[in-house]
């Protein structure tokens, strides 16, 4: 490259950012970006990382993508890109994507125990429906199972959720979003009555105060930490709190860093909320108007498998899985729970743990009482060799920031909160302490869950791409929200299945247990992401099972696959993803995927067209089912009903669910392509336009209800960026709704009220106090009110003992994202960070003989990993825990985790166990 | 050969100061300077993503550099950084050109 190209380069680049972040243009700068820039297209994009959500713009000169750059339009990012979302463009170019399907076989036939080799389409989808059909025969509907993804298109996980629920009557769908914010869903459930945050990313620029809980921002979501550091600099009342179990790149511009013991934020939540009742910092006007006091049962166990665990685990394993059935006080337990230390307690709650009731606020204070700043300093310090006097003057002063009166407040949380035995639980306290004050869905003030997937809540969430779930929040159990559904979806009544499915952790201990035995794996990589890993490995290598694994890379899953789907990735397909401040973006397909690579979208049509209604709707085995209008253990057959309906037996799940002949009217090629192509309409050759129709299909879910979407057209106009649902048609206009709940902003909430929190509306609570429910004919009516919880602290199921001596955390670092398959392709992030390390304290790695860079194992009860140890860089750990990220294929760290979930949410916790460290 | 656009932004009194350590870093150039908001933008170029990152680093610890953010990366095509993979990508790599089934896939 001469001089002169470069120069020429450089000068294009700084115009180029210049235009970005909105700096008036010299000429000469302005001519050399339009000369650099001749011949490419620019179009809108969205990141495809994490759920903040950023809109990017996309340079594609004849075929290929040529540069990307932080859309200067996009409000979430205002021109700024993190190191991820800046390599966007580069994601699709790996040297090896896959680009043709791969089955396992032996002399040209399927082999479960055969290597790898190249089929066409045509075999793959052939072998796909031979083995569901078995699996169906052998087990019914709930023998098939989908793993999806917060990564799914909004089209593609509507699509993945209709084959499932209304095609195979199966309900056994769940997301790797279970594994991410599943938590924080039933938190929002149960406080109020609708899923995700009232409030938006601006309230950053409204608020004075940032809390963090267990979210390293500033590596996590370097976007919105940027916003955060920019009000930290240029709004003098604005303090940033850090609250970490280890010292991170957040704490570098807190004013207050406060390093606390695993799952003790669940104790320092009520010695906040002890302190706001204690000093009356309530706001009686808001609580007496807007809430209810309520909680729950303690004794709901840690989410392990509820029955024949033996079977399957160890006897080490057993140390700890014993606890599902009686776990024993701990003294700090003894205290936070008002028991006795040493106390055996049946869980008796383990099936019923979502159980709730109303208290007083007199017994609200009760429990919160055992709270004080003596015990909660004890059982919170997290770093041994902080001085206890500094560490409660700490717990002080966060406290002070709640109790100031008017100070705006903004509590943040991600996989700390959600990823945790009691996940929903330390949720729910975190509105408990905004709800008491009033600070909640108000600008600059609000508890606010992030995401980590781009479309967890846009797809998993609002799609309803779980076990349990249907579209607008509503869920296969209910009678009326099954037949709201059929309605919609045009569906004999009792087609769809009352049993709730199986959670992700529970579809891996089906296929150990043999009660599943097909597996199709989209857009997410279970065989890395899920903890206690060893077994699952097993499970699909060595039981008679069928695993489909669509990808774009060849990560762990398509490793112990036996059919390997190539994936388009984002930019090859049209999509769209909702984002954490219920922000739904689109993009158009801008290139060509490679090869034989296609659209999870066109796998699922293409499959849909083998299935007729005969095989499907017909009388299926459902074990264990028992719901009001169905017999014991079965689903009744449709067929009868679904040709009075108009429908022949004959009809194809593709006709009858997709190609509709409401759906054909929408037809491709369409002028809202702007030129752009569309290579699932290629494929299919029937001329409609999947993506649009399914999404105006999917629109009538929510409207009118609160969660209104615009159509399809609106999101693809060239200056919209993106709606925050609900969007509301007003005056010819597409109305976005900055803060729910709030009358100021919110045209559902009841005029007069100023607070509606109307996801409650028509529930009742039966009231109890603190050790039991009441009577269950007297309910009482908490339309419009939000749930403010009281819930107990509780101690990790594993705890550090003599043999595994150290707490292990898991997570992400900056530069890679999930699994590694997409970041890892990229040289320049791949080379930033090869491989996983082990954060270590100085002090244990001197005590145990070791040093920085040594090689060492990494064991718990269920495996071990080697890797190298780091004592230093953006990490610094307390003596006690060890952080290993899980990002790394080469350390394999979730052979190490404990399979534990929240028993509300199913959500596994990745954030506490034991384990040992010693030299390899 | 990474070529990125930095936002570098100053305190407004500072701004000179700051634009000229810019220029004395070594790779770094200063194309525009806007005196009302103390924005800079700056040009870099780095041998790596290690370099450029270090790069960036430095740019933020400049006396008076309220921000330094990355805002656009110029996507230069360059063989040579695929040689850092580590070995179970590589080998993917070559198993993949040859008989299209990734060897890792096989091992």
């Amino acid at each position: 490259m001469g001089l002169s190209r470069r120069d020429f380069l450089k000068n294009s680049v700084a115009g180029a950012t210049a235009a970005t972040v909105g700096l008036p243009l010299s000429k000469q700068a302005e001519a050399a970006v339009k000369a650099g820039e001749a011949g490419w297209q620019w179009d809108k994009g969205v990141c495809r990382f994490c759920g903040t959500g950023c809109g990017i713009m996309i340079a594609t000169e004849g075929g290929r993508i040529v540069a990307t750059k932080g859309d200067p339009d996009a409000p979430v990012n205002k021109g700024l890109n993190c190191i991820k979302g800046y390599f966007n463009g580069k994601i699709n170019y790996g040297k090896d994507r896959l680009t043709q399907p791969l089955l396992r076989m032996t002399d040209g036939k399927f082999d479960k125990k055969g290597k790898f080799h190249p089929v066409s389409w045509e075999q793959a989808i052939d072998i796909m429906e031979e083995k569901m059909r078995w699996a169906m025969k052998e087990k019914g509907p709930h023998g098939i199972s989908i793993f999806g993804s917060g990564q799914y298109t909004i089209h593609e996980g509507y699509v993945a959720a209709k084959l499932m629920k209304a095609g195979f009557r199966s309900n056994n769908i769940d997301p790797n979003a279970r594994h991410c914010m599943a938590s924080a869903v039933v938190a929002f459930m149960q406080t109020f009555g609708i899923d995700e945050p009232q409030n938006n990313y601006d309230d950053i620029e409204y608020t004075d105060t940032a809390v963090l809980w267990g979210a390293n921002m500033a590596e996590m979501h370097p976007i919105l930490w940027s916003r955060i550091t920019n009000r930290r600099l240029t709004h003098d009342k604005m303090k940033v709190v850090n609250l970490t179990t280890y010292g991170n790149m957040s704490s570098d511009i807190a004013d207050l860093e406060i390093i606390f013991s695993p799952s003790s934020d669940l104790a320092i939540q009520n010695f906040i909320a002890r302190e706001i009742v204690k000093r009356d910092a309530i706001d009686h006007d808001f609580v007496n108007k807007h809430t209810v006091f309520a909680t729950g049962p303690y004794d709901i166990g840690y989410g392990f498998r509820p029955k024949n665990v033996e079977k399957f685990a160890s006897a080490d394993e057993m140390e700890i899985y014993k606890n599902e059935k009686v776990h024993v006080i701990d003294k700090y337990e003894a205290i936070a729970q008002r028991k006795k230390e040493g106390e055996a307690v049946e869980q008796k709650n383990t099936g019923t743990a979502m159980k709730d009731w109303s208290i007083s606020f007199e017994d609200f204070k009760t429990a919160l009482e055992p709270y004080t700043l003596d015990f909660v300093a004890e059982v919170a310090k997290g770093d041994p060799d902080e001085p206890m006097d500094q560490f409660k003057a700490k717990l002080q002063t966060l406290a002070d920031l709640y109790c100031e009166k008017g100070r705006k407040i903004m509590s943040f949380w991600t996989m700390g909160f959600n990823q945790h035995q009691r996940g929903s639980w330390v949720n729910e306290q975190a509105y408990t302490n905004h709800l008491l004050t009033g600070r909640q869905a108000a600008p600059g003030n609000g508890a606010f869950s992030l995401t980590g997937q781009p479309s967890a809540c846009g797809t998993a969430r609002e799609v309803g791409t779980f076990a349990h779930r249907l579209p607008a929040d509503m869920v296969v159990m209910n009678p009326k929200h099954r037949a709201h559904t059929e309605e919609i979806w045009k569906l004999p009544a009792k087609t769809i299945n009352p049993q709730m499915g199986s959670h992700f952790v529970k579809i891996m201990r089906d296929l150990e247990d043999g009660s599943v035995l097909f597996s199709w794996t989209q857009v997410n990589n279970p065989w890395q992401n899920t903890a206690n890993v060893n077994h699952w490995i097993k499970a699909a290598r060595d039981m008679n099972n069928f695993i489909v694994v669509a990808d774009a890379y060849p990560g762990v899953s398509a490793k112990v696959a036996d059919l390997i789907l190539p994936a388009a990735m984002i930019n090859e397909k049209w999509g769209a993803y909702g984002n954490a401040e219920r922000r739904t973006q689109v993009w158009r397909q801008q290139i060509l995927p490679p090869g034989q690579a296609r659209a999870d979208i066109w796998m699922m049509l293409e499959l849909s067209k083998r299935f007729k209604l005969k095989e499907v709707w017909g009388e299926q085995p459902i074990p264990g089912l028992k719901a009001e209008g169905f017999a014991d253990g079965k689903l009744p057959s449709v067929i009868d009903e679904a040709v009075k309906m108009g429908y022949s037996p004959e009809s194809t799940l593709y006709d009858v669910l997709f190609a509709t002949p409401e759906n054909k009217k929408y037809k491709w090629p369409d002028p809202i392509a702007h030129g752009h192509g569309n290579h699932v309409c290629d494929l299919l050759k029937d001329g409609w336009f999947p993506e649009k129709a399914l999404f105006e299909e999917y629109r009538k879910f929510g409207m009118g209800h609160g969660h209104d979407l615009a159509p399809f057209d609106v999101y693809h106009d060239d200056k919209v960026r993106g709606l925050k649902w609900p969007v509301v048609e007003k005056d010819g206009k597409w109305v976005e709704t900055a803060w729910r709940n709030n009358e100021k902003y919110d045209p559902y909430v009841k005029p007069g009220s100023g607070f509606d929190f109307y996801g409650n509306n028509g529930q009742k609570m039966i009231s109890g106090d603190l050790d039991k429910s009441g009577d269950p004919d007297k309910k009482m009516d908490i339309s419009g009110k939000a749930k403010i919880y009281f819930r107990p602290y509780a101690s990790p199921v594993e705890k550090p003992d003599a043999n595994y001596d150290l707490w292990l955390c898991t997570g992400r670092v900056l530069e890679h994202w999930h699994s590694g398959t997409m970041t890892r392709r990229v040289p320049e992030l791949h080379r930033a960070v090869p491989s996983a390390v082990c954060w270590i304290n100085t002090k244990d790695a001197a005590a145990k003989g070791l040093k920085r860079n040594d090689l060492v194992w990494v064991e718990s009860r269920r495996g071990k990993v080697k890797v190298r140890l780091e004592t230093g860089g953006r990490n610094r750990v307390p003596r006690g825990l060890v952080y290993v990220p899980w990002f790394d294929e080469g350390v394999l760290i979730n052979k190490v985790t404990l399979d534990t979930t929240c028993p509300l949410s199913k959500e596994t916790d990745y954030k506490k166990c034991a384990v040992k460290i010693y030299k390899a | 050969m990474n070529l990125s656009g930095i936002l570098v932004v100053a305190q407004s009194e500072s701004q000179a100061q700051v634009v000229a350590a810019l220029n004395a870093l070594e790779g770094v150039e200063v194309h525009q300077v806007d005196e009302t908001t103390g924005r800079i933008v700056a040009v870099q170029e780095a041998e790596d993503i290690h370099a450029e990152i270090e790069g960036v680093k430095r740019i933020k610890a400049i006396p008076h550099v309220i921000m330094a953010e990355m805002v656009y990366h110029y996507l230069a095509e360059d063989e040579r950084i695929y040689e850092a993979m580590p070995p179970e990508l590589v080998e993917q790599q070559d198993g993949f050109e040859t008989c299209a089934v990734p060897a890792y896939l096989n091992s």
